[in-house]
């Protein structure tokens, strides 16, 4: 399936995810214990036989550079293809800032003229999933459509006034496209993946931008379904997937992770999720360690109460606390005799001793990178 | 004629381990799992990498596939070098002859033309044996201080044991000069930890009238050291006072695993200054079930515990089911304990799987030990000291 490139976007409106997304992108938000939200995408690409992949940055973009380096934990630091991290830049035409998907390929019309890949599959960062793609490839080939994007009918992933659903016919073709309405009217939801020969791509950005396009979904595929001119094909995810929308759906997505079932559906021995690697030593569970329905990263020291909790790598938990229903990121620090619970700790935050922190349930206390309380 | 290396290391990985039992039927000593993450190669291959040494001759010989794979292009270690990096260097056939490599100095002598490639003035041997962490690099600036012709790392071992070890009787300035294989009668307990460095010139005349000589065993302990002291050649001995644990041996394999769950422990391994590297599998977060009791444990990526676990060491991927406990044992990678199973005292083996209800090991005794890929029916008991291969 070398015939592919994958190209990530990862300019999208990150205010959803408030605090936690300060000062990094959505796609560099720590996830499931050791991961980025981009290691799902670009190993999912990986997986599926890809071998150029560019992620598109736009702002706050220094951690995810930091995170996908010279791409080689994802095999992709070959002589030819490989990882492309495509910051913003000026020229004439462009001043650096996107207005949407549109505006961030036309500024990066180059590098995909240069590669030498017959087709381009295009993903955005909101959504988390670990596919392969390969069944897509082929459902688009056999449908002869011009345009192929993927769906989900999953219910959770239907939201009031965000999101683009899909009328999709029994032939499988598109009929109809909603962006952001009030009350989603179609059960399928986009997933923001759409595959296309690479040539289309390239003269629909040309076209899009010509005519003073900024979004590649909502002003030139919308168009080519309304106006009939071009066959748009779905096809239909039924795996999990997650939508980063909020520090809610953030937290409930890490919560789901937890449980086996989904764990299991997420993390399939097939499809590895690779990751930056830290080598550090195994958790450590000490004597008074008493710990229930968690996942715990490498490198934790673990003396207290854990339950229902994602502890990333190196989170140190003293004696005698308790923790429970939270996610405490890489570093974090609970002290002896804290209590904590519905809490999310962003990286290197301290939590001192004895201190209480409890959040409503559904509704977590975020504490920021660094922050000691 | 490549970039000139200020010192190269040659790694002696080819031992059969043989002490190590049905554990190193199938692949070589030191592709030994150990401590949860690590394999003990990664022991020397890290120091070499954060001691700044940047090329590593990996000699190979007996069952090196494993050790191949593992090694790779040498990412994991930084080694993976446009100019140096790691090398595995099996034995091979020049001209007509080709053979075995017969001792530890005829590895290195077979090698001649690698190590030439470098225009190294220095070269560090070093085993595949230890759990250890050292700067090689203030070793070197030692021997290249002394004007040594050679350096060996040795570090005091409780008078009782000498017997074991190669002993060196040492003047006051650290100049070794005498050299006594397992003597019964010790005169110092100062015993060769196995790391040598040379002066590359002075070792390449010693290996090569050791190959002419039809009477040596090829050996750097046998041979080459007691002949360059008969010489008078200025041999130095480096104190090394830090955590040196010798895995050779079923027992002292679990030993060395089982000191990593004191606290604090004998050997740092969070350091972050000398971090030790391997190859990551690559797997999520380990799981802890509703109901798991886990203390004093080192529990890595891939797990899932439903059972209990107590003074043990889990390695990647290792599933433990309801009702199964694992107590004062060492656990593979990928190795299943099905319900019920109990494990005390004793060394999984990777992929093996324990049979529900089965028992490994006993509470007091010899430690037991189930092979590799080792399939245990339900029920079954393995007592203590028995090695279990199929």
């Amino acid at each position: 399936m070398k015939n592919v490139m994958g190209v990530i976007y990862t300019g999208e409106k990150d205010s959803f995810l408030r605090e936690l997304t300060l000062q990094r992108a959505v796609a560099a938000t720590p996830v499931a214990g050791r991961y980025r939200v981009i290691d799902f995408l670009v190993s999912s690409m990986v997986n599926s036989g890809i071998k150029n992949v560019g992620v598109i940055m736009q702002k706050n973009y220094h951690s995810l550079m930091d995170h996908l380096g010279s791409g080689k934990e994802w095999d992709l630091h070959g002589k030819n293809d490989g990882l492309y991290i495509l910051p913003p830049f000026l020229t004439r035409e462009n001043v650096g800032v996107y207005n949407g998907s549109l505006d961030a390929l036309h500024s990066n019309m180059g590098y995909l003229r240069r590669s030498r890949q017959e087709y381009v599959l295009l993903s955005n960062s909101l959504i988390l999933f670990n596919a392969d793609f390969r069944d897509m490839f082929e459902a688009h080939t056999r449908s002869g459509a011009e345009v192929t994007m993927l769906y989900t009918n999953r219910r959770e992933m239907q939201r009031p006034e965000y999101g683009v659903y899909f009328d999709v016919d029994e032939n499988g073709l598109i009929v109809d496209m909603e962006i952001d309405p009030t009350k989603p009217r179609y059960p399928s939801a986009s997933m923001d993946v759409i595959f296309m020969r690479k040539d289309l791509l390239l003269d629909l950005v040309d076209r899009g931008a010509a005519h003073g396009y900024h979004d590649l979904t909502r002003n030139v595929i919308q168009r080519m379904v309304r106006d009939a001119g071009m066959r748009v094909a779905g096809y239909e995810y039924k795996e999990p997937c997650f939508r980063l929308d909020s520090i809610r759906s953030y937290f409930e997505l890490n919560m789901e992770i937890v449980s086996p079932q989904v764990r299991h559906e997420i993390f399939r021995e097939d499809r590895p999720v690779y990751t930056k690697v830290r080598d550090e030593l195994s958790a450590r569970y000490m004597e008074h360690a008493k710990i229930s329905h968690s996942i715990v990263a490498d490198g934790c020291i673990i003396d207290g109460t854990v339950e229902h909790s994602v502890l990333f790598r190196g989170v140190r938990i003293g004696k005698g606390a308790v923790v429970k229903n939270s996610i405490l990121m890489q570093d974090s620090v609970v002290e002896e005799g804290v209590k904590l619970e519905n809490c999310i700790l962003d990286k290197q935050a301290v939590i001192k001793k004895g201190g209480t922190l409890v959040g409503p349930r559904g509704y977590p206390i975020v504490i920021s990178k660094n922050m000691m309380i | 004629m490549m970039k000139k290396k200020q010192c190269i290391a040659m790694l002696l990985a080819g031992g059969q381990g043989s002490r190590l039992g049905i554990l190193t039927a199938n692949m070589a000593k030191p592709a030994i799992p150990y401590g949860g993450k690590y394999r003990i190669i990664d022991f020397p291959l890290s120091n070499c990498a954060n001691s700044g040494i940047d090329v590593v001759g990996v000699l190979t010989q007996y069952q090196p596939l494993e050790l191949n794979a593992y090694i790779g292009s040498g990412s994991p270690w930084d080694l993976d070098l446009a100019h140096g990096g790691v090398y595995v260097l099996p034995p091979y056939v020049k001209g007509k002859t080709g053979e075995w490599y017969s001792g530890t100095a005829n590895a290195i002598y077979q090698n001649l033309a690698f190590i030439e490639q470098f225009n190294t003035d220095y070269v560090l041997i070093l085993s595949g044996d230890h759990i250890y962490k050292m700067d090689y690099n203030a070793m070197l600036q030692y021997h290249i201080k002394k004007g040594a012709d050679g350096t060996i790392a040795v570090r005091e071992v409780p008078w009782e044991e000498t017997s074991r070890f190669g002993i060196m009787n040492t003047a006051p300035d650290g100049a070794i000069t005498e050299f006594e294989e397992k003597p019964k009668k010790a005169r110092s307990n100062k015993a060769s930890m196995g790391v040598y460095i040379f002066t590359w010139e002075k070792l390449r005349s010693y290996l090569l009238a050791d190959a002419a000589d039809k009477t040596s065993s090829n050996d750097f302990g046998k041979n080459i050291i007691p002949k360059m002291l008969a010489d008078r050649e200025k041999i130095f001995a480096y104190s090394f006072e830090g955590y040196w644990k010798d895995v050779g041996t079923i027992e002292s394999l679990w030993e060395a695993n089982m000191d990593l769950l004191q606290m604090p422990m004998p050997i740092d391994l969070y350091d972050s200054t000398w971090r030790i590297y391997g190859r990551n599998p690559g797997m999520a977060p380990h799981y802890v079930a509703e109901g798991a009791v886990v203390h004093n444990c080192l529990i890595t990526e891939g797990c899932e515990v439903y059972g209990k676990v107590d003074r043990s060491v889990l390695f990647a991927g290792v599933i433990l089911k309801e009702g199964a406990s694992v107590v004062d044992s060492v656990v593979m990678p990928g190795a299943v304990i099905e319900r019920g199973a109990q494990v005390k005292r004793a060394i999984v083996a990777e992929h093996a799987v324990i049979g529900a209800g089965a028992v490994v090991g006993e509470d007091s005794g010899a430690i037991a030990v189930v092979g590799e890929k080792v399939v245990l029916p339900p029920g079954a008991f393995v007592k203590a000291g028995e090695q279990r291969d199929r």
